[in-house]
């Protein structure tokens, strides 16, 4: 049987490492909270993709491990696979999750009375709570550069929330 | 007239209604009802609540939080300084939790120390963690008692190296029982006993009141 | 009977290894083990001549030596498993069998947040997992 926990324990721990990491330890240096919050999550990757590859064959390809990486793996994080996969055939693929399970939980839906309606990106951007949005995909960034990384595959990945709530992660494979 | 007051139904329950009384009355009645509200909705199980919530792969939280106690280790270097912001940020996360967990759960606010403590065991942490603790220890005044945990998805994987030997791994959860409490207006001193990390057989949390301030008055300072 | 086992990593470099053996031949069967890389990364370099077994894990007898028999499994994150073994009489169930549990422990190992990726193994609770394996090889049936 497949071991569980609550949902709002991962969200709980994302909250504070934000929140720890943006507010107390690098208040006044963003970029170096950005950094260990990716460095969580890129160990997280990491192992991850050691554990959910276990049962298969090898890829044989770089577009065969990103698709592990829509289907399968995100389907153990967020019982959903990415919506849509773009790629430029110049090593980079665009990976679009139209409903991003942690942006519309952790932080862009608070317990204020804006649950249920539709965020204006535009005001979005200005906020202190896009900034802290940023701040979560770190997270998420790290831990598909982490997998990716493991399966042989260095790479750099941003995410793009232009459209909310979808999220989009821009995967560019180092040459 | 037939007619019996509020009292009867409660001490005689729907069954007990005297015969005088029912054959004097016809049942009907052109005044007011009023609801009474048989507001019985009784606590719900650990096990309820859990089946209930929104679940997640243990592998990621277990693994997320792994890696923030590396990442802690590696940014604040000393091992006791790891242990205070593991115990704040367990702390954060209790105090948001307790409303999430009332509402969940429907217990009504425990006035009782003891019964909050059993609570905690039963319910609390089976609805976020997915296993139970149970109860064990009471003093004589009934203000300090273990929490014993048997298994813990926290420390799946995990093996403390050497270097790590003075780190209480788990001091999250130390943090969010703190944090709950004193949501509830009890403040407490949380310690750990036993810690399956360092060779023993269970994890025991000693939970000890300090004070318990009276939910009536929640302001009573700043009058 | 399992003489040694070994797990290496993508550059070649030993994370982990551990002879079964009374006789002092650690040296020996750490030299089969290196030979053996080479084996695999011919194997896995010229998929063409592993046939069937195109990109599974499991890659199969390596070589046979007049005393051993040396199996090889290669995991998508690249790690190499080097199983020798003095048994002449190898059924490949079992040996499929053994790799999937040691994988399995060798997963749980590398998801302990104190392990450096790339550094050697040091976990007791793996060391005694992959010696209860070791022990049972052979006994199981396929499963």
């Amino acid at each position: 049987m497949v071991r569980e926990v609550a949902e709002s324990c991962v969200e709980s721990l994302l909250t504070e490492i934000v929140s720890q990491y943006c507010n107390g330890f690098y208040a006044n240096k963003p970029d170096l909270a950005a950094r260990r919050i990716e460095a969580i999550g890129y160990q997280v990757g990491h192992q991850l993709s050691e554990r959910y590859t276990m049962e298969r064959p090898r890829f044989s390809d770089h577009l065969e491990a990103i698709k592990f990486i829509c289907k399968d793996f995100w389907s153990e994080l967020f019982k959903k696979q990415i919506d849509n996969l773009k790629t430029n055939h110049r090593g980079t693929f665009v990976l679009q999750d139209n409903k991003f399970r942690w942006l519309s939980r952790v932080s862009v839906a608070p317990s204020s009375e804006n649950t249920g309606s539709i965020q204006d990106p535009s005001a979005m951007a200005e906020s202190k709570e896009a900034q802290a949005t940023g701040m979560y995909l770190y997270f998420p960034c790290g831990i598909i550069r982490g997998a990716l990384s493991n399966l042989g595959i260095p790479c750099a990945v941003s995410a793009d929330i232009s459209n909310l709530p979808a999220c989009s992660f821009v995967i560019r494979i180092k040459a | 007239m037939g007619w019996w007051d509020v009292a009867d139904l409660w001490y005689g329950g729907f069954g007990s209604v005297k015969s005088g009384i029912e054959e004097e009355w016809d049942g009907s009645w052109d005044g007011k009802w009023d609801e009474i509200g048989l507001n019985f909705v009784a606590p719900r199980s650990g096990d309820a609540i859990f089946a209930s919530v929104e679940r997640v792969n243990s592998e990621l939280f277990t693994l997320t939080y792994g890696a923030i106690v590396r990442q802690l280790l590696t940014d604040l270097e000393e091992v006791e300084e790891v242990n205070k912001q593991l115990d704040q940020m367990g702390y954060n996360i209790g105090v948001r939790l307790v409303d999430e967990f009332l509402a969940k759960s429907n217990v009504s606010r425990c006035v009782d120390f003891k019964e909050t403590t059993e609570v905690i065991a039963k319910v609390g942490f089976k609805m976020f963690l997915g296993v139970t603790a149970s109860v064990t220890n009471w003093d004589a005044d009934g203000t300090s008692c273990s929490l014993i945990l048997e298994d813990n998805p926290l420390v799946d994987f995990v093996e403390l190296p050497d270097t790590c030997q003075g780190l209480y791994y788990c001091n999250i959860i130390s943090g969010v029982i703190r944090g709950a409490l004193e949501m509830v207006s009890m403040k407490t001193e949380v310690s750990w006993v036993r810690d399956m990390l360092r060779g023993d057989d269970v994890f025991e949390l000693h939970v000890k009141l300090l004070k318990q301030v009276p939910e009536e008055y929640p302001y009573k300072d700043d009058e | 009977m399992i003489v040694c086992v070994a797990v290496v990593g993508h550059q070649n470099n030993p994370l982990y290894i551990q002879s079964f053996t009374e006789a002092d031949d650690a040296l020996k069967l750490h030299h089969i083990v290196h030979c053996s890389l080479d084996v695999v990364d011919e194997r896995v370099n010229n998929p063409k001549r592993s046939g069937p077994t195109l990109n599974e894990t499991f890659l199969g007898l390596l070589y046979p030596t007049e005393n051993y028999k040396v199996y090889g499994y290669l995991t998508n994150t690249k790690v190499k498993f080097i199983l020798v073994t003095t048994d002449l009489d190898v059924r490949d169930a079992d040996v499929r069998n053994f790799f999937r549990r040691f994988h399995s422990a060798y997963v749980d190992a590398v998801s302990n947040p104190f392990h450096v990726p790339g550094k050697k193994i040091t976990s007791r609770t793996f060391a005694e997992r992959v010696s209860g394996i070791v022990k049972s090889f052979g006994l199981s049936s396929a499963g």
